[in-house]
């Protein structure tokens, strides 16, 4: 082992944040009192797809405590629409309005929205809203979409299908006709949402005097929400402040500007009040926003050892009704990584994106998340079709060491990677060896075990220059600023925007490094756009990397000039040989740490207050900022092993153990990442399991309740062991790598891959997700040799 | 509107609301202790939880003007003068929570759950934490805080 | 998510809260709230007005009799599946008891409201109708008791009238020697059964109850205790499961077959 480069980065230093939100005291944005607010709600379509003739609203205005409602025509006047455009070829451009004024296009889709004194009061006067409908026939599934002479959900589209695009590299159809097999696997993962446990809400102030807008929003990118708000309400960004506290779950949901937010900041202006709105849960099942529901097709051509000769991928996406994102921004980034750690050439893929009668997607955390199952389940078809040992089949195929930088057959290129050391620490970790005697002998007493594996290679921290080479508009880059004030005392703050991930600690950890003070003495400020620079946010693994980087490169300026002013005032012509620890300038001579005396507090002091000691020509203060931009894409890595039972007669499934080994970089705190780790597992083993937002066959959603769309509870996941194998990354200054998706990413293959591993004997294949009892009972019913 | 008292955190709170005002939105808005947190109003996420004469119970599905008489503990009051509970401690050096919305549902389930059953199996901690959602932490890492617990009492036992 | 008004009304006595039942056809009563209280933040139930049953103190207790216990209408879940006494003479009760909803819903909810809300997934109607429990309510004409297999009518449906109140249910002691075995089905631990088995065995005489399958519970009485997985086929034959866009009726079937075939299993070397 190397010897650390860091004294705080990689220490497990229990969270700063953990006090104030395990007392009560946390500052979510319904927490924040705000005197004389009004409370909004919205009225919502119980039709999937229907014209508006009429909407009547007299008898809500009329309804006790109502101030105001307003419909689609009133925003309009005052917004403007949302047009996803981007220049991408194969992406059709669409825009929506701020409420729908001609057609509702999904069950729970809002009209209209009531202004009151209590959302009581305005839930009161929602019943009363009248709202004329005419059905249209709806959309309710992909076939369905793309079935000839559909109902259009947009109309101003020829068709459903609102992207399409294909890739090819090398020659696949040669690879076909050589091979030795020609194999095709499905992988159809369900309808999800993200479920923070905090639901969206907002609180708008609108100071008519300043003219100039507040909103408390909990917010995973306070700054680009800023520019849209801004844009959107024909203000300039000087007029607009995103104020986001403490921040009750995101995994992607807490991203875009959705249309309520945009409504409540309108309807605070038009009435120059404050106004607020918290999402019910009946609201945020319908209609915040849902993901994935990918339906995936692979053609693997193989030798006979078992090597991947070519490999075709087709994804079918269900978008759902509205583009709050780029149609294609999802599915394409699985196209881009799905050969992970696996040497190919010959690759093509199509990636078709349609829309439906449903809640508009995006990305929840690992919006890539049906990958490794893609491609782990197709690495266990080759060895089942040849009669080869799934792990040698891995084996066979993946990079080795020496082959790194490796270019992915898209053009994606990993380096400092580590994919088989992982792997052989996993499969070494869970016994894969001896798995298969304990399999044989649990079989002969009627116990089904199966043991999956799923090696991914998890994309982060994606750079401008991804986005651009992926024709995504947007910026890769994350902001820091830092000012060290004249008592010594340290604030920095990101354009991150906290969820939970324990910035507060892990930054605090990064700056003491790059400044050289305790982590106690930093005090890191997220979230108000008038304090945080101008960051991209949080989202796609990047805050660590991202965030890491330009914060740790902004420290590492302040120290030059607190050394600058250290050297001065011990009248050294130059800070050579100089460097603080713990706030404490200290002197190296001779190999040895001499203290100097010089504390950060006496150099703020002089910074600050008495500039004329300061080197000739520097400028008074302390204060800095710094922009990164990160490499165009960071990996990490990691080996997951699962092993389950199955109960074959009634189709339930038991893990067993759960096993990950896995390669992020420089970790900045092992309790955060280990957590995140955690955390990102549970969610991949909670959608492959339970979650499934449903919608019956005329697109009516039946999912409202958290007693229909089931997430795990503490009894239905096991420990996991978690293996940390981290090697630092080369590509930014403080070797980070980016995590927290891949877990996701990982738990949804490799469940899969262990239930039909358990199922082998009766010649049946999930699938599908989830691997509800009923769905394996559907196949075991099926199976030609269904002994019980 | 109905005026009556509610006891909570041992004071009194004068509270002026309709009937149907749910727990959780009068301890919130009119007790000032937005602690409680509301995640699903149908007493499925468990993060209103508070206690009822010292058994847990959820917010979201009572009305205030029915604790007349009784007692209401909430999150605010487990701390005392600063100090964490034990739990508290627990969940804070094992890492058991994240974005914290859901930790003061839990902390309440097992300020009780710890009062009644002290030295609490795993299997058993994991029945009772079932009926608390975390889509942060996996559990894994609060049910080893509220093991850590238990394990402090049995030793303090012994 | 919040509930349309009503008026409160919160009786000191069972003959005020008969009262005012009988004056306001559009009351509802409530206890621990657990079942009415998210259907009402649905707006799903709008009652105008709301008669609070928590301050009537002597509908909470379990009383020894002969033959039987007796169980008032607001004993707690918890409070059934800890009693000394339901352990001893109605274990069967207990350990149903134990496995609803979740600590903090136990805590709350009563035998009376989940008997008089008659889900046909839920643990306290199956038990009452395997054990053959008796339950009492009371008008304004005085009290009656039910024989459970006629208060439960059909898909949270009860012999109970508007103008009634549960006031609690006498399950029959367990015989020396009985056995019993509960068994259920859910997706989640907490969450209603998809399918739930009760089975009792005395004399070799089996008597085998399933939740969650029918509209109300389903019992099969004076069975021959013989081969468990003939029973078990044989009780999914006997069963007619409602279809659900949820859960197919052949997956329910299927299930009633496996669980009657361990709960049997069960109950037959239980001590």
């Amino acid at each position: 082992m190397a010897k650390p480069r860091f004294r705080h980065i990689g220490a497990a230093l229990p969270r700063k944040e953990d006090l104030r939100l395990l007392t009560g005291h946390g500052r979510y944005v319904d927490d924040i009192e705000i005197p004389g607010a009004l409370h909004a709600c919205f009225v919502r379509s119980p039709h999937p797809h229907a014209r508006i003739k009429a909407i009547t609203t007299d008898p809500a205005r009329q309804s006790s405590g109502v101030v105001a409602v307003f419909t689609g025509a009133d925003l309009a006047q005052w917004t403007t629409p949302l047009r996803m455009a981007p220049p991408i070829e194969g992406l059709l451009p669409v825009e929506m309005t701020t409420l729908p004024m001609d057609k509702v296009r999904f069950h729970g889709d809002p009209v209209a929205c009531v202004i009151a004194e209590s959302r009581y009061l305005a839930e009161d006067a929602a019943e009363r809203v009248e709202v004329e409908y005419e059905p249209l026939p709806a959309v309710a599934d992909l076939q369905q979409a793309l079935a000839a002479g559909a109902p259009l959900v947009d109309e101003s589209l020829p068709s459903n299908l609102v992207s399409v695009q294909k890739y090819s590299t090398g020659d696949v159809a040669a690879r076909r006709r050589e091979a030795h097999r020609v194999l095709e696997c499905a992988f159809h993962q369900q309808r999800m949402t993200h479920l923070p446990i905090e639901t969206r809400g907002c609180a708008a102030l609108w100071d008519e005097g300043r003219q100039h807008l507040t909103l408390h929003i909990g917010s995973q990118v306070p700054h680009p929400l800023r520019t849209q708000l801004a844009a959107r309400m024909r203000l300039s960004e000087s007029q607009v402040t995103i104020s986001s506290p403490d921040v009750g779950g995101g995994f992607g949901q807490k991203i875009a500007l959705y249309r309520e937010e945009l409504t409540v900041a309108a309807a605070s202006r038009r009435l120059k009040r404050p106004v607020r709105w918290r999402e019910d849960r009946m609201e945020n099942l319908l209609a915040a926003s849902h993901a994935r529901e990918d339906s995936c097709r692979t053609r693997a051509a193989v030798t006979k050892e078992g090597r991947l000769l070519g490999l075709e991928l087709e994804i079918l996406e269900d978008f759902g009704a509205y583009c709050f994102y780029p149609a294609n921004y999802l599915a394409r980034v699985v196209a881009m990584i799905l050969t992970g750690p696996y040497k190919l050439r010959d690759y093509a893929f199509e990636v078709k994106v349609a829309l439906t009668n449903k809640c508009g997607n995006g990305p929840m955390r690992a919006p890539m998340a049906v990958t490794s199952w893609v491609m782990e389940g197709t690495m266990d078809a080759i060895a089942r079709e040849l009669a080869l040992d799934p792990l040698e089949v891995r084996r066979l195929n993946m990079v080795e060491p020496g082959d790194l930088p490796y270019t992915m057959p898209s053009g994606e290129v990993i380096a400092d990677i580590t994919p088989r050391e992982t792997l052989e620490a996993a499969v070494k970790a869970i016994d894969y060896a001896g798995f298969r005697g304990r399999q044989a002998a649990a079989r002969r007493e009627g116990r089904h075990l199966g043991l999956g594996l799923c090696s991914v290679v998890e994309s982060t921290t994606y750079g401008s220059k991804f986005y651009k080479a992926a024709g995504i508009p947007g910026s890769g880059h994350e902001a820091a600023w830092l000012r060290i004030e004249p008592s010594g005392a340290v604030n920095a703050s990101l354009g991150l925007g906290a969820t939970g991930q324990g910035y507060e600690t892990a930054f605090a950890q990064v700056v003491a490094d790059g400044l050289g003070v305790e982590p106690s003495q930093v005090r890191i400020q997220l979230g108000n756009t008038d304090v945080a620079p101008y960051g991209m946010g949080s989202r796609g693994a990047r805050g660590g990397t991202a965030g890491g980087a330009a914060l740790y490169l902004c420290a590492r300026d302040a120290s030059e000039k607190v050394l600058a002013i250290a050297a001065q005032m011990l009248g050294f012509d130059s800070a050579e040989g100089l460097r603080m620890v713990d706030g404490k300038v200290e002197r190296e001579i001779l190999g040895e740490r001499v203290e100097t005396g010089i504390t950060l507090a006496q150099v703020a002091r002089t910074a600050y207050l008495d500039p004329t000691a300061l080197p000739a020509g520097m400028a008074p203060g302390l204060d800095f900022s710094k922009t990164y931009d990160p490499p165009p894409m960071t990996y990490s890595n990691a080996a997951h092993a699962c092993e389950v039972e199955v109960d074959v007669e009634t189709g339930a499934i038991r893990i067993l153990r759960y096993l990950v080994a896995e390669d992020c970089g420089t970790v900045l705190n092992p309790f955060v990442v280990e957590g995140q780790q955690h955390g990102a597992i549970a969610m991949g083993l909670s959608g492959a399991l339970l979650e499934h937002m449903r919608y019956d066959e005329h697109a009516q959603n039946i999912t409202g309740s958290l007693a229909d769309y089931l997430v795990a509870t503490a009894t239905d996941l096991p420990n996991f062991e978690v293996l940390a194998m981290h090697t630092p990354s080369r590509s930014n200054p403080v070797g980070t790598k980016g995590m927290a998706e891949g877990g996701v990413m990982g738990a949804t293959g490799a469940i899969a891959n262990a239930v039909n591993d358990a199922l082998a004997p009766f010649g049946v294949l999930a699938e599908r997700q989830p691997l509800s009892p009923d769905y394996l009972r559907s196949l075991l019913r099926s199976a030609r040799r269904g002994a019980r | 509107m109905l005026d009556f008292e509610l006891t909570v955190n041992g004071e009194r709170h004068a509270v002026r609301a309709e009937p149907r005002k749910l727990l959780c939105d009068v301890l919130r808005e009119d007790c000032r202790l937005t602690g409680t947190h509301v995640g699903c109003e149908h007493g499925v996420c468990g993060a209103c939880t508070v206690l009822i004469d010292g058994r847990p119970a959820r917010a979201c599905l009572t009305y205030a003007v029915q604790m007349q008489g009784h007692e209401i503990t909430t999150i605010e009051a487990v701390a005392k003068d600063g100090k964490p509970s034990a739990l508290q401690q627990a969940l804070h050096e094992a890492h058991g929570l994240q974005c914290g919305f859901c930790t003061p549902g839990i902390v309440m389930t097992f300020e009780a759950y710890l009062k009644e059953n002290p030295r609490p199996s795993e299997e058993a901690v994991r029945e009772v934490l079932s009926g608390n959602l975390c889509r942060c932490t996996g559990y894994q890492n609060i049910v080893a805080a509220i093991l850590r617990v238990a394990q402090a009492a049995s030793d303090g036992k012994a | 998510m919040k509930p349309a008004p009503f008026r409160y009304h919160r009786p000191q006595s069972l003959g005020e809260a008969l009262a005012l039942l009988s004056g306001h056809p559009d009351a509802r009563v409530i206890a621990g709230g657990q079942s009415l209280g998210p259907m009402m933040n649905m707006r799903l139930a709008q009652p105008a007005e709301l008669v609070d049953l928590n301050d009537l103190k002597n509908l909470s207790f379990v009383n020894e009799h002969e033959n039987a216990l007796e169980i008032g209408a607001l004993t707690r879940h918890h409070a059934v599946a800890t009693s000394p006494l339901v352990r001893k003479h109605c274990p069967l009760l207990a350990e149903a008891a134990q496995t609803i909803g979740h600590y903090a819903i136990r805590s709350r909810g009563t035998l009376g409201g989940s008997l008089a809300h008659a889900d046909p997934a839920a643990q306290l109607p199956l038990v009452a109708a395997t054990l053959g429990a008796e339950i009492a309510v009371a008008g304004k004409r005085g009290e009656r008791r039910i024989a459970a297999k006629d208060f439960f009518v059909s898909l949270m449906s009860t012999a109970l009238e508007p103008d009634e109140i549960l006031v609690s249910a006498r399950f029959p002691k367990a015989a020396p020697g009985e056995r019993h075995a509960y068994l259920q089905f859910s997706r989640r631990q907490g969450d209603f059964a998809i399918v739930a088995v009760a089975c009792t065995l005395l004399h070799q005489k089996l008597k085998i109850g399933i939740g969650g399958v029918e509209d109300k519970p389903v019992v099969l009485l004076d069975l021959e205790p013989s081969d468990p997985a003939a029973l078990g086929r044989a009780a999914r034959e006997a069963v007619d499961p409602t279809e659900n866009p949820r859960v197919p009726a052949l997956y329910r079937k299927e299930l009633v077959e496996v669980l009657v075939k361990r709960c049997v299993a069960k109950c037959l070397t239980s001590s």
